[in-house]
């Protein structure tokens, strides 16, 4: 599974090399900045997307052995959700200042 | 400036000059004399009048014995913001409401007004989250100077010991300022993506499918003016907070 897995990353990072074909900022180097926004772009909202199934998760497990403290959690939960979800959003304004 | 909208016209038709003269006295020259208002400070100022009609048609209804629905939705929104602010900041909550109030509903009418198809949302203009953001910074700094003293404000910088303070205070201060920045793009980039995407999705499928995005940009307008009303509320408390 690790070697196909090892082939399969190879093989999109070759296939990748059409991207250097966009306009050059510098003369002779390509310009990587939209690509860097779109990588960081990804890899923000992944992690975002875990740390607030995290979030979810524990919340859920936490109203179903305390109903009594629903609205406590759910407040906990929507705080927490909000401040992750900024984080992300961090990294989508880095995206479009560095256009 | 980008393409004027139909309610920024008459702004600029008619006080254009006052507009003109207020930026020549800070030593600021508009990029197009003849159309200095912008867009988004336009739409603030009929968010405002609206807010203050609205406001004004709830008092002249308000009655105790038979309450209108109105009345009605707004004694629950006050009741769930008073309730909020008192679990937040502690039992001196009290005159701290209006501006929490009052942030609460401005960010939440200009979310709004957003979805209306030919208005947009000031608040997906990088200017005015930033002013909303540095004026809570300056309300939650003159809170906690004003209930701690000066001097036992600038103490809670410091850290909890005193040999700690060459390293807290530096930490403190940074993390005082990202309050606002973080305040600014939190608010700024919800409203700013919301309009995207919608955006795209009506480039893409224009029948159905943006409606979808309107109604999620609804829900989140509403929760992006709670947490900012909340982060408001919680750094006040953090600031007035003493020390027992």
């Amino acid at each position: 599974m690790k070697n196909k897995l090892a082939i399969l990353g190879t093989g999109l990072v070759a296939m990748a090399s059409p991207m250097f074909a966009q306009g050059n900022a510098a003369s002779g180097t390509p310009d990587y900045r939209l690509p860097a926004a779109y990588i960081a772009m990804g890899i923000a909202s992944g992690l975002c997307g875990l740390g607030q199934a995290k979030a979810v998760a524990s919340s859920a497990e936490a109203m179903a052995r305390n109903p009594g403290a629903t609205a406590a959690i759910r407040f906990a939960l929507i705080l927490g959700l909000v401040l992750i979800e900024s984080l992300a959003l961090y990294t989508l304004v880095i995206t479009f200042v560095a256009k | 400036m980008e393409h004027e909208l139909w309610i920024t016209a008459p702004f600029n038709r008619f006080l254009s000059a006052p507009a003109n003269a207020f930026l020549n006295m800070v030593g600021v020259r508009a990029e197009d004399p003849t159309h200095p208002w912008a867009n988004w400070l336009a739409i603030e100022i009929v968010v405002v009048l609206l807010t203050i009609v609205l406001f004004a048609f709830l008092r002249s209804r308000l009655s105790v014995d038979r309450p209108s629905k109105l009345q009605h939705c707004f004694e629950l929104t006050y009741e769930f913001l008073r309730a909020q602010a008192e679990e937040v900041v502690g039992h001196g909550s009290r005159r701290y409401l209006a501006y929490f109030g009052t942030v609460f509903f401005f960010v939440l009418f200009m979310n709004l007004i957003g979805i209306i198809p030919t208005l947009e949302s000031p608040t997906m203009f990088l200017e005015v989250p930033c002013g909303l953001a540095v004026a809570t910074f300056i309300y939650y700094n003159a809170t906690g100077l004003k209930a701690n003293g000066a001097f036992g404000y600038i103490k809670q910088f410091l850290g909890p010991m005193l040999w700690l303070a060459p390293v807290m205070l530096p930490i403190e201060i940074v993390s005082h300022f990202a309050r606002p920045l973080s305040l600014t793009i939190r608010l700024y980039a919800n409203m700013f993506a919301g309009e995207q995407v919608t955006n795209t999705f009506l480039t893409l499928v224009p029948y159905f499918i943006p409606s979808l995005f309107m109604a999620l940009h609804v829900f989140v307008s509403f929760l992006q003016a709670y947490i900012f009303a909340l982060l408001a509320m919680i750094y006040v408390g953090t600031a007035v907070a003493h020390e027992h």
